[in-house]
């Protein structure tokens, strides 16, 4: 049974620290250490230190009431009595729940990484193909995707011309919206009214005029900054960092009101992961870039994980753009893209802290950081191709991505070391020996890092040199976690931690208990999500596990059906009574009930049923591209031969390489209309057959012909057959009649249909079968 | 991440409760070692259904603790005697009818609830007293907002529920 990935119980390595700085606090500023109300862990510390004082006084006048009989106690010992068994009575009550909220957490946890790990993985199938085919670099500089990646220049005068025809659309579209204007430069007047607009009105947008003018601006001032910052508290004397916001512009309303705005005075630091997740991604992103404008010397922007085209097409931040900004959003992404690309990658305060979104490796070399070209790395999962290559030259420089990677998506270890970081798929896991070696080679005090959603919104660890700081609070869930901010104070940049957690509008305020079982219902829907995308290959094992098809299996075989399937390493048995029927008298259990009274609507499309094909979809200018690749006689269709020889080519430099069966079924499920080739509209269309999200976004989505009307094709694909010997053969089992290259299919959502294809052997192969 | 110097100490499991007992320390088992905190201890100990008092979870902690690394417990010295504890029924919850008995000697005037007043000072003075967020935790569930009292019988009933 795999153990929880996580590294260390956040609540007590807070405890344990924060005793260090809590004592630090009193010689300086005097800055409050806000604690909740309900905060558990540290009820947890005071009442072991309480029952440490008492517990010599209290043993022996309990045991003398417990000794003593009913009749002979006085009033007063039996009111001790009593009070003692409801105290207990609670507590116990209480561990339960605690227990809850941990594993509840644990299942969050594990999914989003293990999502993550999907993502890259598929990339590096992709990103393979791109780079290790011939004539790669001819084909690529010339189609399309080359065009996002080119010089910001260009995109500024496209952007120009395309606006000013769609102005007069949308001004009579959103007349209500666009009282509010800007003019630039932007001034602290003006940033205050942005906020204060926003702050106010949920659903505000601002023109996408000046939206984009937010970003060309940013650009040119992004630009001219170097890869690591280099903030100084020599003037201000304090510094403040903040780490993943994920689109909660609530918590960074709670920020600025704690804390104030940004200036020279008050400077701040935002380590990256503005958007993706929350739902006001843009808002954050813009507020913080508006900062950025107005006061130069007082904000420092370092890059993320999220800040990244590809992972935005999957956590969400795509997602929120086509729907605020329906007509404008591909040209607002290609800029937002050019931000990506120009955000610093770190800050270095007074040269002794640094501020960098994941981590480090035991190869991280700040020199080499600083001196390579961060403009030309748009998106990390995807190498940066440059357009002046010779052809066959390696494209990318692998020592300089690392170096990029490893410090935007690292994690740290508890142990000794510095391995690859399996969870996530990229970037290492380092121990307390790298952060030592790393710390006294670059004479540095400690690191602040993010990346980590943590319940009390921070952590210390490796011996108070790596904090963790984050600052979305209700990240998973309301009630999920606390978000917090750091501030850095005085020449030694002494720690303290600032908690909050975000009124979500109109929640009433909870019990920990309700609390609890909410969090709990939301991690329980993630579960059936992933117990759905994977339920083919459950029901396999499921049969194989009961071979008689009595329909019982033994809780232990169906604990480890359930990690196996889903590659999820959890507290299966703990949590089998949410999960499935266990028959009281055999205890053994009805597997076929995993499946019951899991309605797929509820499916939480971001982190459950969202599958790293769907994902690809939404990337349609690189499907595109490869799919040229592939097709080396450029007629327009790819041959199964061509697939699989594409595919054979890359073998050696895939972490998991494809087998021959898997291939087999990619192309089978490829060649919708069963005539053995498959053209870029099938291609596509593929992708798009399993994403329910897009069905419901193509609704409202601007008119881009693959994408329009909603149509879904109803193939029905056995994927119990056994796959035919060779590639030639294959022929898909279809019962419907053959289609026209492009929309005009039939609408279905049937779960069959979605699971089928969602048991793509490109989606199992992740999971190293 | 096991730390490959460490021996694995073989923990062998024979039975449902000694995997029930397992599967509840893992989930504290944050570095996958077969250790936790000992701070976790009374937590893991009542999630398994034992009811023991502050000064009890001492006693346990004091038999499952490992004197050459203090501070953490160890799967193979908790897994027996929680065993032990278990099978023994030692610290049983009470029942619901226990509890009731214990609110209504509280409720020396008979009258069918507890004064907020009332119930605070006795959980935070008598016994083994409660924190002030432990208390506050209680206070959330139990009171009833408009009388600002606690009818017991109707709290009991609702920790029932869970």
């Amino acid at each position: 049974m795999g153990a929880s990935k996580s590294k260390e119980c956040s609540c007590l390595r807070r405890r344990r620290r924060s005793t260090a700085y809590e004592e630090e606090t009193s010689s300086s500023r005097s800055i409050e250490i806000e604690i909740q109300q309900n905060d558990r862990p540290l009820r947890t510390r005071a009442r072991k230190t309480k029952s440490k004082c008492f517990s010599h006084m209290i043993p022996k006048k309990i045991l003398c009431c417990l000794k003593k009989d009913d009749m002979s106690m006085t009033k007063i010992e039996r009111t001790i009595k009593a009070t003692l068994l409801i105290q207990k009575w609670y507590r116990r009550y209480m561990a339960r729940l605690e227990v809850r909220r941990r594993y509840t957490w644990t299942i969050f946890q594990s999914i989003e990484y293990a999502g993550e790990q999907d993502q890259v993985k598929l990339y590096n199938f992709f990103n393979a193909l791109l780079t290790h085919i011939p004539n790669t670099t001819n084909r690529t500089s010339e189609s399309s995707t080359a065009s996002r990646n080119s010089s910001i220049e260009d995109l500024d005068m496209k952007f120009e011309d395309e606006s000013d025809d769609c102005e007069d659309e949308l001004l009579d579209s959103s007349e209500r919206d666009h009282k509010f204007k800007l003019e630039f430069p932007l001034d602290e007047e003006q940033l205050k009214k942005l906020i204060e607009i926003y702050r106010r009105r949920r659903h505000y947008r601002l023109h996408p005029r000046y939206v984009a003018e937010i970003l060309k601006e940013s650009i040119i001032k992004l630009k001219r900054l170097p890869n690591l910052n280099l903030a100084s508290t020599a003037i201000s004397k304090q510094i403040t960092v903040c780490g993943d916001l994920h689109g909660k512009l609530d918590d960074l309303l709670v920020i600025f009101h704690k804390n104030g705005l940004p200036s020279p005075e008050n400077p701040y630091v935002f380590n990256g992961d503005f958007v993706d997740r929350g739902k006001r991604g843009i808002e954050v992103l813009l507020v913080l870039l508006s900062c950025m404008l107005v006061y130069p010397g007082g904000v420092f922007l370092n890059r993320g994980n999220h800040e990244d085209n590809i992972m935005n097409s999957r956590y969400g931040f795509i997602r929120e753009m086509q729907s605020k900004y329906r007509r404008n959003s591909e040209k607002l992404l290609k800029l937002i893209e050019g931000v990506y690309r120009w955000l610093p990658l770190g800050t270095i305060v007074n040269n002794k802290v640094l501020i960098v979104h994941g981590g480090i490796s035991d190869t991280t070399d700040l020199d080499l950081i600083r001196s390579l070209d961060r403009g030309k790395y748009s998106s990390l999962l995807r190498p940066p191709i440059s357009d002046s290559s010779a052809p066959g030259a390696e494209l990318i420089d692998k020592v300089e991505w690392k170096q990029v990677f490893d410090i935007l998506w690292s994690d740290p270890q508890i142990g000794n070391g510095c391995i690859p970081n399996a969870l996530r798929g990229a970037g290492t896991y380092f121990g307390p020996d790298v952060t030592k070696n790393f710390l006294e080679k670059n004479r540095m005090l400690y690191i602040v890092r993010s990346h980590e959603c943590k319940s009390e919104g921070y952590e210390v660890i490796h011996d108070n040199s790596v904090i963790t700081i984050f600052s979305a609070s209700n990240y998973y869930e309301l009630g999920s976690n606390k978000g917090a901010y750091l501030k850095l104070v005085g020449p030694q940049l002494d720690t303290h931690f600032v908690q909050y957690m975000a009124a979500a509008g109109r929640a009433k305020r909870l019990t920990f208990h309700q609390r609890i079982g909410l969090v709990e219902a939301s991690a329980i829907r993630e579960l059936h999500g992933q117990i759905m995308t994977n339920k083919t290959k459950l029901e396999r094992e499921f049969v194989k596990a009961d071979p008689e098809l009595t329909g019982y299996i033994t809780v232990s075989e169906w604990c480890q059906v359930m990690e196996k399937a889903t590659g999820l390493g959890l507290p299966w048995r703990m949590l089998k009574e949410k999960l499935v029927t266990v028959d009281p008298e055999s205890q053994q259990v009805t597997y076929a009930s995993t499946f019951e009274n899991i309605s797929s609507h509820k499916i939480n499309s971001v982190q459950g049923a969202s599958t790293v094909v769907e994902t690809l979809y939404r990337n349609k200018g690189n499907l595109e591209a490869i799919f040229r690749i592939i097709d080396k006689d450029n007629s327009g269709f790819i041959s199964l031969d061509e697939f699989s020889e594409a595919c054979n080519l890359i073998k050696e430099h895939m972490p998991n390489p494809i087998t021959q069966e898997q291939l087999v079924e990619i192309c089978r499920l490829m060649d919708i209309n069963k005539d053995g080739l498959v053209d870029l509209n099938e291609f596509l269309e593929t992708f798009r057959l399993v994403d329910p999200e897009s069905r419901q976004l193509t609704n409202t989505q601007d008119d881009s012909p693959p994408t329009s009307p909603t149509k879904t094709t109803d193939v029905q694909i056995n994927a119990q057959d056994s796959p035919p010997a060779s590639p030639r053969q294959v022929q898909l089992t279809e019962k419907h009649s053959p289609q026209e290259s492009s929309e005009c299919n039939n609408t279905t959502n049937s779960p069959t249909t979605r699971n089928t294809l969602l048991q793509s052997p490109v989606l199992s192969s992740r999971r190293g079968d | 991440m096991l730390d490959e110097e460490e021996e694995e100490i073989p923990v062998p499991i024979n039975n449902d409760l000694e995997r029930r007992i397992a599967d509840t320390f893992e989930v504290f088992d944050h570095a996958g070692n077969k250790t936790v905190d000992s701070r976790e201890i009374a937590t893991i100990v009542r999630a398994l259904g034992c009811c023991p008092t502050e000064a009890e979870v001492q006693e346990i902690l004091m038999a499952v603790e490992m004197p050459e690394a203090p501070g953490s417990v160890h799967l193979s010295n908790f897994l027996p005697h929680i065993c032990e504890i278990i099978t023994e029924h030692k610290y049983q919850p009470a029942s619901p009818a226990q509890l009731l008995e214990a609110f209504q000697i509280l409720d020396s005037d008979g009258r069918g609830y507890l004064t907020k007043e009332h119930i605070s000072t006795l959980m935070t003075q008598d016994g083994e007293p409660f924190t002030q967020d432990e208390l506050d935790e209680m206070l959330e569930i139990a009171i009833d907002p408009h009388t600002q009292t606690v009818p017991y019988e109707y709290y009991i009933n609702q920790l029932m529920l869970d």
